[in-house]
């Protein structure tokens, strides 16, 4: 009897906390703490949590205080960090997490939110307003302005050591685009995935507090106030043909990034032929809602103290917002030379918009341009920027994976 | 890497880069471009086009107009609307008011519309 609730007692958590080095269990404490720091963002300041709510549970859950090789620990994240995962000892021995997050080691995840992504996109003011399209990629300028400041902090810092895979990584945060930083983290960097996920998508929460400053800093007043011409009706052979050219395009140029501008298309060509209601309405809810699931679940349970507890995590980051600051100051300069080339016919504010985090980046044009001028309406102009900035981090990220995988 | 590697990779790579983007970019912004003059006409050259010819053929048959009446009686009411509009503001009577012009101010979208689409945006923030 004793003897039984000895063994029971030795299987606990508590004992599994009490017989590591008490360094490691600090660190345990720590990360469970992080944790419900990041579910206290999500639940009660509302930051995305869609995606940080099962980020943040994920850590709790891959944290949570486990005897060394115990059948109950559901992810090893240390199996999948080297070179080339033993997939067939993971599928065999791996926990329900595990499982899971091949997902997102194969690179299935991030392409199926593509896909539903797409048939909630409305390329229809970009096809209106195609110069719109040069700030979607002007607006990718933090994406390797950081590349460079990965590359020089990890000269500088000794205690970090960034290779090109690593900096290629954390300069995607600057795309603004959850699924891309994903994509192309889990194919470079993957022990830096927790810390470039979880930047990136509170950076995109926190997009209206970001961007406003920078807006007002980089355009004058009387730009600001310029109310855009309306933008030309859109048949729907246009909107059918776009998504089709768009894939062959990409193809052409660079073959790396069709995985993601493919499948964006695909859902995209879905909704505007209008012949797939069904398979539509599943891709945009619950396809994309299964999948948002596992991917922040998976992701955030790769967030192990080894993983997260480091100098480099405060690094991505300080790293991350810089690559927010740049690629919406990238935008918002070829907007402003946009307003002076036609004199004074493009409101520079939807060169911000580039940075592809949609719609919450037009909106917040629309928002700063109608501070200056009440009766401005400039959402839709903004759009067009906003799903070029798809496109364009998705092209970079192409860029990445062709250069450095 | 030192410092100065850190630059030259990081330069070179960023340049390729962001030209690569651009490149992409502006090939599509083309494809666009030539969306427009394959697929779009332009309504007020069309409309040009098309009166044009109506006028040419409603000339010589006076009975042959259909559609003004029509765009009056919409007119007709249009006005009496706001006519009553402006009294219940005024807190008067429509007899007391004499309308002169009604002109579209732009933009054209009326100020209830505009409220309202404020309010959804900024709700969803």
């Amino acid at each position: 009897m004793l003897e039984s609730f000895v063994n029971f007692f030795g299987n606990t958590g508590v004992a599994a906390l009490l017989s590591v080095d008490p360094v490691d269990a600090v660190k345990t404490i720590i990360m469970l703490v992080i944790a419900c720091v990041l579910l206290y963002l999500a639940i009660v300041k509302k930051y995305e949590p869609l995606l940080l709510l099962p980020i943040a549970f994920g850590m709790l859950l891959t944290n949570l205080p486990m005897l060394k090789d115990s059948s109950a620990i559901m992810m090893h994240a240390e199996w999948f960090t080297v070179d080339h995962p033993d997939i067939a000892k993971i599928v065999s021995n791996g926990g329900l997490l595990d499982l899971l997050y091949l997902g997102v080691k194969l690179g299935i995840y991030p392409p199926l939110i593509f896909v539903g992504i797409g048939c909630m996109t409305d390329f229809g003011p970009l096809i209106a307003n195609p110069k719109s399209i040069l700030l979607g990629a002007a607006a990718q300028f933090g994406v390797f302005f950081t590349f460079v400041g990965a590359l020089v902090i990890s000269a500088l810092v000794p205690a970090i050591a960034w290779g090109v895979k690593e900096a290629a990584s954390i300069g995607i945060i600057g795309g603004a685009d959850g699924p891309t930083a994903i994509y192309v983290t889990k194919s470079l960097a993957p022990e830096l995935l927790p810390a470039i996920a979880i930047a990136a998508y509170s950076y995109m929460a926190l997009i209206p507090i970001i961007q406003p400053p920078f807006m007002k800093l980089l355009t004058t007043k009387k730009a600001r106030a310029v109310v855009m011409d309306q933008l030309r009706p859109v048949s729907q052979t246009e909107k059918i043909i776009f998504p089709i050219v768009v894939t062959i395009i990409v193809a052409l140029i660079i073959p790396d990034a069709v995985t993601l501008v493919g499948c964006l298309m695909l859902g995209n060509l879905m909704k505007e032929s209008g012949v797939c209601k069904r398979l539509v309405d599943t891709a945009q809810n619950a396809l994309m809602n299964i999948v948002t699931i596992f991917l922040g679940v998976t992701v955030g349970a790769t967030a192990t103290a080894g993983n997260f507890l480091s100098v480099g995590t405060l690094g991505i980051v300080a790293l991350g917002l810089v690559a927010f600051i740049f690629s919406t100051c990238g935008g918002l300069i070829l907007g402003d030379i946009m307003y002076v080339l036609t004199k004074g016919k493009v409101n520079p504010l939807i060169g911000s918009a580039g940075v592809s985090a949609v719609p919450m980046a037009a909106r917040v044009s629309q928002t700063v341009g109608q501070k200056e001028n009440p009766s401005n309406f400039l959402l839709m102009h903004a759009m067009g920027p906003n799903v070029a900035g798809v496109i364009g981090s998705a092209v970079a990220a192409g860029v990445f994976l062709a250069m450095f995988s | 890497m030192n410092l100065s590697e850190a630059f030259a990779t990081g330069g070179e790579t960023a340049v390729i880069g962001m030209g690569i983007v651009f490149g992409v970019l502006i090939i599509l912004l083309i494809v666009l471009q030539l969306f427009k003059v394959i697929f779009y006409k332009d309504p007020a050259k069309a409309n040009k086009a098309q009166t044009a010819v109506s006028e040419k053929v409603v000339a010589p048959d006076p009975v042959g107009i259909t559609t003004e009446p029509d765009k009056e009686e919409d007119d007709e009411q249009l006005i009496a609307v706001i006519t009553a509009a402006i009294a219940a503001s005024l807190n008067t009577s429509t007899y007391n008011l004499n309308i002169k012009s009604i002109r579209r101010v732009s933009p054209g979208r009326p100020a209830w519309n505009r409220a309202g689409l404020n309010e959804t945006i900024n709700n969803r923030f």
